[in-house]
């Protein structure tokens, strides 16, 4: 049970929020746009704040910058139109925790609010990131924790170890819990275009679909064969 | 009475030819003066052979009384005798004298010449009155008669007898006769020569005249096919000789205002024909009926070329009326008939010329031509050309078609007409909405992004709500009557409302007919803004509204109308957009509507807070095609079509602008009248 502020300047959605995220047995806080938002945020520092992107005024983006100054630990999960992925992209380089597309589908909302749960339980446990595991003609990098701009040396070292043991495929296991930001994102593809230049085979697995979307988008699924789970990806190897 | 017939006389003198009243007048004069001088003549010869005679008479008698003296106081009788005998019938006298007798004093006859007895009573017939010396009078002798002249004898103071001298009357009438029939034979002979003159003379005045006359009359039938030589003969003119006989365009021989301007200038040259110096212009030594001649042949000739140049201008505009691309009808002022029409209007209504002619002109048009036959009907009717734009005709079909009409007055048969020359611009319009379509395609492609989101609001609302239901359903949990009732009551709002978006969307999208209804101006308005204002908001543009209820509707269509102030709210959107990325700082800004009523005019205002217009940009605005916006983001047609679309609602557009301030469209409409 945690407490949840919904901002978002349809009232049909609030009350419609408020209903689910009660019924799912949450503390619901409301706020009608981004200013009344931060100031309860302010007030009542609830564990996750869901804000909408377009707002009329102090839009989504500007809210998480805000929440994000604030308290930069804060979980907060964007919620978009549907297949507004630019916006999804630079919410996620705010370090938005994931994004939900309307209309608000009960397993994707379920999912986000898991992850934020896994998160912060993940924070408080300070387990690592990122590992990197040789196998047989293969260097598998799990990715558990939260990928962000600071992981981007560490992704670059794990890469060029990965490829420095003339492994040349790659697997890259994201755990469920495991969020990516766009500044990750970035150095991923980098580091994925770097790898590919010298013939490696990458694979990605693990992944949930608003984050297969955005790499999609990105044009890394490209470069790299992703699949849904381990086990294909293992059978695919073989 | 007599006042009466001198005017009868001269009305019926004046009812005659020419020639016979200068013959008869002639004629008339000369009677006149020959009748005076032979009356003068008749008296003054007459009287003076009379006299003449009768003072041989005297004479004679006197020369018996002076040499008879003698024998009668010598009572010589014999010698007497012989003397009066002597008298009497010496030489050409024995005509003139009838008888010479002599009486004594006591009027006893002495002798006398008669061949037969005296007579009786003739001496006693002429008595000398007491005191005179002689007595003249005219004596009846029974057969003949005489004037008897009587002559006293005297001796001394005494009388001793009485000479009488018969003269025979006879003789002197013969030759006062003979005198009259000689003088009466010449003024005759005179009648006669003047006679032959004067008609000569009538003849040779009226002949050219009756000839101008004749002509004249051809002329006037319109027979111009006589030869000019006809006229000119005698003279070596010659018309074919002349260069305008060919080329009425010479200008040497009209002088009027057609060729003035051109200053006599053929072809850029100037022309170096003197038409006064023209041998045309020459005239012939001669009289005045020769003169008239000449100035008649030059007439005519004139008349020629000028019927030659007006035929030649008549073939020119029939096959102008005739060939032109454009439909062209005369329509009569009096009834509004159709009196003529080219084969272009056959073309595009339909009808044959017979079945046109003679038709109601409002046929065509029924709605339409009713404003046109309006302004002509008024008295004069208009100075000009009147223009009636896109309006609706039909074809014979029933089919509608539309028309740019010119009404232009013009006199037709000497009747005040109208030339309606009507221009098929229906593809043209159909193309327009084609266009105004496209732009309007565009502008929801443009919206559709936005839209999207509008729609996915309700959508969201409606799909948390049903997995609400679905969620309490699914754990089986207890669904309190209040929080169905909430979301069933949200989900059927949201419903409404994304269907009310959709059927915003629809009508904007919709292909617009041509037909004009009655609008409320804001009804439109308030169309656009359903579709933009969320979608506004969320770029920080807010609306202010100032909506005049109850105004005059005005004839548009309201499709289009949205058209117009998609544009408008469109382009004030951008505008702002354009000021923050200037200043790149994200102002309040808002888009002001305002819609009011003055008089008879409509208005609506739509002001930005935007980067305002240059004053170089103002004047291309409404160009097709113009757009400051970067290349692939403004197709720079739409304001251009709401230029068009307003300009068909008969309205006007006020742009207002200052740069960095703001910038104020005002569209101006006629309120439509209330009556219909």
């Amino acid at each position: 049970m945690s407490k949840i502020l919904v901002i978002d300047d349809e009232r049909a959605t609030l009350n419609m929020f408020e209903m689910l995220l009660t019924a799912y047995g949450h503390e619901v806080l409301t706020a009608e746009n981004g200013e009344i938002g931060i100031e309860i945020f302010d007030a009542r520092k609830p564990d996750l704040v869901m804000t909408d992107i377009k707002m009329p005024g102090m839009d989504g983006l500007e809210v998480l910058s805000r929440i994000k100054a604030i308290s930069p630990d804060s979980e907060v999960i964007v919620i978009t139109g549907h297949g507004d992925m630019d916006l999804a992209i630079k919410a996620l380089n705010l370090d938005a925790t994931d994004f939900l597309n309307k209309p608000v589908k009960r397993e994707d909302l379920e999912k986000a609010l898991r992850l934020s749960d896994d998160r912060r339980l993940f924070a408080r446990k300070k387990q690592d990131d990122v590992r990197l595991i040789f196998e047989d003609k293969l260097a598998v990098i799990e990715v558990a924790g939260n990928l962000t701009s600071k992981s981007e040396g560490l992704l670059i070292d794990i890469f060029d170890e990965a490829m420095d043991t003339s492994k040349m495929n790659i697997l890259i296991i994201f755990q469920e819990k495991a969020s990516i930001n766009g500044a990750a994102i970035d150095t991923l593809y980098n580091v994925i275009e770097k790898a590919k230049a010298k013939g490696c085979n990458i694979i990605i697995t693990g992944l949930s679909g608003n984050f297969r979307c955005v790499l999609d988008s990105m044009g890394i699924s490209k470069m790299a064969s992703i699949y849904d789970n381990e086990e294909s990806a293992r059978k695919k190897l073989c | 009475m007599k006042r009466f017939t001198i005017k009868k006389f001269v009305d019926r003198f004046s009812g005659f030819s020419l020639k016979n009243k200068i013959f008869f007048s002639t004629l008339g004069v000369i009677l006149i003066i020959s009748a005076i001088i032979a009356l003068l003549a008749r008296w003054i010869l007459v009287s003076s052979l009379t006299k003449e005679l009768e003072l041989r008479g005297v004479a004679i008698a006197y020369s018996i009384a002076e040499r008879g003296a003698g024998y009668i106081l010598d009572r010589d009788y014999p010698q007497l005798l012989s003397l009066t005998f002597e008298e009497a019938k010496l030489r050409e006298r024995q005509h003139l004298i009838t008888y010479i007798y002599v009486l004594d004093k006591e009027n006893q006859v002495l002798c006398h010449t008669f061949t037969r007895p005296f007579p009786g009573d003739l001496d006693k017939a002429n008595p000398i009155p007491e005191g005179s010396d002689k007595s003249v009078r005219l004596i009846n002798l029974g057969k003949t008669s005489a004037y008897d002249i009587a002559v006293p004898i005297k001796e001394g103071l005494y009388r001793i007898g009485t000479v009488h001298v018969g003269l025979n009357k006879i003789h002197i009438d013969q030759l006062v006769s003979t005198l009259r029939f000689t003088f009466l034979g010449f003024i005759s002979f005179v009648v006669v020569i003047i006679f032959v003159i004067s008609h000569r003379l009538a003849e040779y005045i009226t002949k050219p005249v009756s000839k101008l006359t004749r002509l004249s009359d051809e002329l006037s039938r319109g027979n111009f096919n006589f030869s000019i030589d006809v006229l000119s003969s005698g003279s070596e003119w010659n018309a074919s000789s002349c260069p305008a006989y060919y080329n009425t365009d010479f200008p040497c021989w009209h002088f009027d205002l057609s060729s003035n301007n051109t200053d006599n200038e053929v072809g850029g040259r100037e022309s170096l024909q003197q038409c006064q110096d023209c041998h045309f212009y020459s005239k012939r030594q001669g009289d005045e009926v020769v003169q008239l001649a000449d100035s008649f042949r030059n007439m005519v000739w004139s008349i020629k070329l000028y019927r030659r140049r007006l035929r030649e201008s008549e073939e020119k505009y029939k096959s102008l009326f005739d060939s032109g691309p454009d439909p062209i009808l005369v329509v009569s002022c009096a009834d509004f008939k159709i009196i003529d029409a080219n084969p272009r209007v056959t073309e595009l209504y339909g009808y044959s010329l017979k079945e046109l002619i003679g038709e109601k002109f409002i046929k065509l048009g029924p709605e339409s031509n009713k404003e046109c036959i309006k302004a002509f009907e008024e008295y004069g009717g208009p100075s000009g050309c009147i223009y009636y734009p896109k309006i609706l005709h039909y074809k014979k079909s029933g089919k509608p078609v539309y028309v740019n009409m010119h009404a232009c007055p013009i006199t037709y048969r000497s009747e005040p007409s109208i030339i309606v020359a009507v221009n098929d611009i229906t593809e043209i319009i159909e193309k327009d909405a084609q266009l105004v379509q496209a732009a309007k395609m565009k502008s929801l492609g443009e919206m559709s992004a936005g839209v999207a989101h509008e729609v996915n609001q309700p959508l969201n609302a409606i799909k948390m709500g049903s997995e609400y239901l679905a969620l309490m359903a699914e754990q089986n949990r207890d669904l309190p009557a209040a929080q169905l009732e909430k979301v069933a009551r949200e989900v059927s709002n949201q419903v409404d409302r994304a269907a009310e978006i959709i059927s915003a969307l629809r009508a904007f999208g919709r292909k617009s007919g041509f037909k004009t209804e009655k609008v409320d101006i804001n009804a439109p308005v308030r169309s656009v803004l359903t579709l933009v204002t969320r979608q506004f908001e969320l770029q920080n543009v807010n609306f202010e509204l100032d909506l005049t209820e109850n105004m005059s509707r005005i004839i548009a269509q309201d499709n289009r109308l949205q058209q117009v102030f998609f544009n408008l709210v469109n382009n004030a959107r951008d505008a702002i957009a354009e000021k923050r990325e200037n200043t790149g700082i994200d102002s309040e800004d808002f888009i002001k509507i305002t819609t009011y009523q003055r008089a008879d005019n409509v208005y609506i205002r739509v002001s930005d807070t935007g980067a305002g217009i240059t004053d170089e940009v103002r004047d291309k605005i409404f160009e097709p095609f113009f757009s400051t916006k970067e290349v692939g983001y403004g197709m720079g047609l739409g304001l251009a079509i709401t230029y068009g679309i307003v300009r068909d609602c008969k309205g006007s557009i006020e742009i207002d602008s200052q740069q960095g301030v703001g910038t104020s469209f005002t569209l101006v409409f006629p309120a439509a009248k209330e009556e219909s």
